[in-house]
């Protein structure tokens, strides 16, 4: 029984669609990173799996059971850090703790949980005022609450410093030890890359790339990435190169050309932008990360609004 | 169960405001202050008679105010109860828990009628305290029931008040929805009842008696006169609480003919009981229309 299953899930809001025609499984006791432009739709297809918003088409359910349904049942058994939540302002780190296992039914230990999300000795100030940092790790805490099956973060990053970042990982790659299924989701490749054994890449709600870590790796792996430095280069003018064989992509931002494509397309490429008119004065080439390779994906699609 | 667990925060989280102690002293002050007034102004010994006069005088006027007071403050302390939480967020902790959304409705409708009644009896228990020495003569169940009548209109309105909110998209809608209410109770309603009981008269024609009791069924329909009249009930009859409705001028001027309508005997459609059942309708409905409003929403 996979822990997520999407099928053709769609969600429009008035008339805007959000997420279109997504299908998507998670295996347990797998760790996703789900990834994303901000406003891909990440966090309306999360709001789907936790009910807070309901699918205009297709079918969601979660460790078995129907989201909306059963959405008691599937919070019964996940925990979630939800994104642009707020904490209660008049109530201390420890209430919240403690209304997480009252909520749950479940017997644990409120200081156990805050020391583990590093908020020991702020379990007694209230919660408003709490840092950005400290209230994603109240949240993180009160998710964590019961040992669930299924973890849900949206953006745990989010307000946290890198040591609290690493933090993050730190409990997600526990959570998974434990055989937690985890799904997070980020804008940032970094912080997906580390611990995911799966990544999925959304864009303006589909999903339009899903693998593991390594075939990811792999894929871009024969792949160079070429910065070429020019006076500047307009859509038309990539085009030219966007055409010639080898060459999976092209991008450009103020005077630099990005072109990711086979090591040997080099000279073609450079010739191909000076039949077209562009005046190069340097290149340098690297190896393609998985970073470029999301970036190509947002990229991609911030050129696609310019052109609309 | 969790809509308890629910009210629970919920009240932890009102008790750390300060309104909740602003109200509590506001009714402390208002209701022994009321209560000492009348009783020590009175002065000297009196015979159980006199006291007992003084305390229906006391209660008749202090319903004047708490039909006010009480709803206000309901609507203060409630109309935000769903809209705030998702303006700002905490409803996606919430609802992040295992909290099914009606338990989060009926969980807030519970903690916040803590809220209010809580002072409501306070205020009274102190009031009843200052009563003690004076008012030998008094009949203490009667007082009883007004406080237990006047913190169930508390209760009422914030059910109508988590009801609006529930089924709200903002605060303002919120608090436009749940204030529209209440003034429609207090100043829309007896047009709408005259205007209703003509139309009705202009088309059929009915006797005086049929006239009366369709304008006291909707007069009843009103939350507030319908607690009013069960407070006239505690120290008068039924009949003569319901007819006291149709008088003008805070019920200084009386209304004979709607006393010959209604009566000699009140129908038991009318009866206290009765009347606290329509009381009731404006609990559940509110609510149970804001349940089936919030289960549809979007977050």
């Amino acid at each position: 029984m996979p822990a997520i299953q999407l099928d053709g899930v769609a969600k429009q809001f008035d008339g805007v669609t959000a997420v279109d025609d997504l299908s998507l499984t998670v295996p347990e006791g797998e760790v996703f990173g789900f990834l994303g432009p901000n406003g891909a739709g990440k966090s309306t297809t999360i709001n789907m799996l936790l009910d807070f918003v309901r699918p205009t088409a297709g079918t969601v359910s979660v460790l078995g059971m129907d989201a909306q349904a059963r959405s008691v049942a599937v919070r019964e058994r996940a925990g979630v850090l939800p994104e642009g939540f707020s904490v209660y302002n008049r109530l201390t780190g420890r209430q919240h703790i403690e209304f997480a296992i009252e909520s749950k039914g479940v017997d644990a230990d409120p200081d156990a949980v805050l020391e583990r999300v590093g908020l020991d000795g702020d379990g007694d100030r209230k919660a408003g005022g709490y840092s950005k940092g400290m209230g994603q790790r109240l949240a993180l805490g009160m998710a964590l609450v019961g040992d669930p099956d299924l973890l849900i973060l949206d953006e745990p990053s989010s307000g946290l410093d890198p040591a609290g970042a690493k933090e993050m990982r730190e409990i997600v790659r526990e959570e998974a030890d434990r055989g937690a299924t985890v799904f997070f989701s980020s804008h940032v490749l970094g912080q997906v890359e580390a611990v995911c054994d799966t990544v999925g890449i959304l864009r303006e709600g589909r999903l339009v790339a899903k693998d593991s870590v390594e075939e990811l790796r792999e894929a871009v792996g024969g792949d160079a990435t070429l910065a070429i430095t020019v006076d500047s280069a307009t859509e038309e003018q990539l085009d030219a190169v966007r055409s010639l064989l080898g060459v999976d992509s092209a991008a450009t931002e103020g005077g630099t050309v990005t072109v990711q494509c086979d090591p040997g397309a080099k000279t073609e490429v450079i010739g191909a932008l000076e039949d077209a008119g562009v005046t190069v004065h340097d290149f340098e080439t690297r190896e393609t990360s998985l970073e470029d390779l999301f970036l190509a994906y947002t990229e991609d699609d911030a050129a696609t609004e310019v052109e609309a | 169960m969790s809509w308890e667990a629910v009210a629970r925060k919920d009240f932890q989280d009102a008790v750390r405001s300060r309104w909740l102690w602003v109200l509590s002293a506001l009714s402390i002050a208002v209701f022994a202050g009321a209560a000492i007034g009348q009783l020590y102004l009175g002065g000297g010994q009196q015979t159980p008679q006199q006291s007992q006069g003084l305390l229906q005088g006391f209660l008749f006027f202090l319903k004047q105010g708490t039909a006010i007071l009480i709803p206000l403050t309901a609507i203060v302390v409630a109309y935000a109860s769903i809209t705030r939480e998702r303006e700002s967020g905490t409803m996606k902790l919430l609802l992040s828990l295992p909290h099914s959304r009606d338990d989060v409705v009926i969980g807030k409708v519970l903690g916040r009628s803590a809220v209010v009644a809580l002072p409501v009896l306070v205020g009274f228990f102190v009031a009843f305290l200052a009563l003690i020495p004076q008012a030998s003569g008094v009949n203490f169940l009667v007082y009883i029931e007004f406080a237990l009548l006047t913190a169930l209109l508390g209760v009422v309105f914030v059910g109508i008040s988590v009801g609006v909110s529930a089924g709200a998209k903002s605060n303002q809608q919120a608090i436009v929805g749940a204030g529209g209410l209440f003034g429609a109770f207090w100043f829309l309603w007896n047009f709408f009842v005259s205007g209703v009981s003509r139309a009705v008269t202009d088309v059929f024609s009915v006797s005086a008696a049929t006239q009366y009791q369709l304008e006291l069924t909707l007069k009843l329909l009103n939350p507030i006169q319908s607690y009013k009249t069960l407070v006239d009930s505690l120290f008068m009859s039924d009949l003569q609480a319901r007819v006291q409705m149709f008088s003008m001028l805070f019920g200084v001027i009386p209304n004979p003919q709607a006393g010959e309508a209604l009566g000699p005997e009140l129908s038991p459609l009318f009866s206290d009981p009765m009347v606290l059942l329509f009381l009731l309708v404006w609990l559940v409905v509110p609510v149970g229309v804001g349940i089936i409003w919030f289960r549809e929403a979007d977050l």
